[in-house]
């Protein structure tokens, strides 16, 4: 079986335990994205300059907090009956397990971010307009960056009891090229006419990604090794 | 043991140390094609580490462990594993459960070995059930079912018994004498005497990571082997004067009584030369 249906295999067995055991997950996980956005709308003037200055921070706040809570979801469920011991007594190659659970993880994020950048639109008073697919493309390029680093660390703190807490504090100073590469190309899309630098900023992030994917691929067979 | 064929698996001076603590001490084992071998010990003796070393999950800190075959993906090809947790995803059916397993060992037809399986087990009527609304034994036995989805070569039980009634415990031997009759090769990790003893076709004593015992079935009676077990493992036994020992025991053989020694003093000549090394 070539390595591609293998790693749909993974992924697809991830989302229908997804679907069937964590719908309650999901929302909740929206609903603390939507909270996120709406102290920020009560803490600031909604029509304000200083609130559209500062509304690329706090779209990319409501995403990555969320985010976050979903990776740690992601390999609980493995270790309560031990069956990413199961996947990893199988034949297939270590890499492919963590690319099956990244593309697992790396759909449900970008299904829950796009729903919060609908809220953020419809909250801040935003146009709904063609440049708003440029957000979508920094969307979809940093959520794979951020669920390669993200499925590997959320991995490594699996069996530890305090992973709710440690994974935030070691997955986001990793994160910190990626998100301000795509909190500058929110702003240039947001806030300035012409998008001059955005190219940079997607560079970056497909950058970013090829590094994190390859470094996730290479070493989950030794964080899952022993 | 059958003298005529080529071990499956040959263990040689396996140690893993966590830290200070020995979990497994200059282990050697030889594992046969059909040979039913049971390990018995205490807990904390190190049962489920060897096992976990045998099966991938954990490298041993030094020894060498050699299959039939060299590869390490043919390895975990080669055996099927059935631990103290399920494996299962409990918001899986159990068809689909055999289902993903199947097709991550990269079995042709997996629908049919998965409803081949759920059959095999008795499990067919519950195949589209969640595994959370399954009972234990029938959630062990489909653990059952997934560790022998890709006809491994060697089957490692670890306590397959725990948390099941009598009943299920019956229904469970019941698969495990079928699988003998198989000729299938198995490791059996078990504190059941009674059950283990009346499966196997080898037994093993493990405590505090050492094999203190080794025998055929054949040559001890059960009576005789539940002395030798308790002596072997209660504390202070291995400090014991082997004579205070015979004196005891007028119902073991001196021939068992002489192996455990043996198999005793072999372990502490071993850390006797470690220390000074």
């Amino acid at each position: 079986m070539n390595h591609i249906t293998l790693i749909w295999i993974i992924a697809e067995k991830d989302l229908r335990i997804e679907y069937r055991s964590r719908q309650q997950a999901f929302l909740t996980t929206l609903f603390f994205a939507l909270l996120i956005l709406v102290i920020f709308i009560f803490a600031f003037d909604p029509g304000s300059r200083a609130t559209r200055d500062a509304s690329p921070g706090i779209l990319w706040v409501a995403l990555l907090f969320p985010g976050v809570i979903q990776l740690n979801r992601s390999f609980q469920t493995e270790i309560e009956e031990g069956t990413l011991c199961g996947m990893i007594l199988s034949p297939v190659d270590r890499g492919v397990l963590f690319l099956g659970k990244l593309v697992a993880n790396w759909i449900f994020l970008v299904i829950i971010d796009l729903l919060i950048l609908l809220a953020f639109v419809i909250f801040f008073n935003f146009a709904f307009s063609s440049q708003l697919l440029w957000i979508v493309l920094l969307i979809v390029l940093a959520s794979v960056g951020i669920t390669g680093v993200g499925t590997i660390f959320a991995a490594m703190v699996s069996s530890i009891h305090t992973r709710e807490v440690l994974l935030p504090i070691l997955l986001f100073p990793i994160l910190v090229p990626i998100i301000l590469a795509a909190l500058s190309g929110t702003q240039e899309i947001l806030l300035r006419e012409q998008m001059q630098s955005l190219n940079r900023s997607i560079q970056l992030l497909v950058g970013f990604d090829v590094i994190f994917l390859a470094a996730g691929f290479l070493l989950f067979e030794y964080v899952v090794g022993d | 043991m059958p003298a005529q064929s080529h071990p499956l698996l040959r263990l040689s001076q396996i140690t893993k140390t966590f830290g200070t603590i020995r979990a497994v001490w200059n282990l050697d084992l030889e594992v046969y094609p059909g040979d039913f071998l049971a390990i018995f010990g205490p807990n904390g003796a190190g049962k489920t580490t060897l096992l976990r070393i045998i099966a991938s999950l954990t490298q041993p800190t030094s020894g060498r462990i050699e299959f039939s075959q060299k590869n390490s993906s043919q390895n975990r090809q080669q055996v099927g594993y059935v631990s103290h947790q399920s494996l299962l995803y409990n918001e899986l059916t159990g068809f689909e459960n055999l289902l993903f397993y199947a097709r991550l060992y990269g079995i042709g037809n997996a629908q049919d070995r998965a409803d081949e399986m759920l059959a095999k087990m008795g499990l067919e009527q519950a195949g589209d059930q969640l595994v959370r609304e399954y009972s234990r034994g029938m959630k062990q036995r489909l653990t059952l079912a997934r560790a022998l989805l890709h006809e491994p070569q060697l089957l490692l039980l670890d306590e397959p018994y725990t948390g099941l009634d009598q009943h299920g415990s019956r229904l469970f031997t019941q698969v495990l004498e079928g699988l003998k009759e198989e000729g299938r090769t198995v490791l059996l990790i078990t504190h059941n005497l009674g059950e283990g003893l009346a499966l196997c076709t080898r037994a093993v004593i493990q405590h505090r990571g050492v094999l203190v015992f080794q025998a055929a079935r054949q040559e001890f009676e059960k009576s005789e082997f539940e002395k030798l077990y308790f002596r072997a493992v209660e504390p202070g036994a291995r400090s014991q004067e082997p004579g205070a020992r015979s004196q005891e025991s007028g119902v073991r053989s001196q021939e068992s009584e002489s192996r455990i020694e043996k198999s005793e003093s072999r372990s502490q000549n071993r850390e006797v030369g470690d220390q000074r090394s």
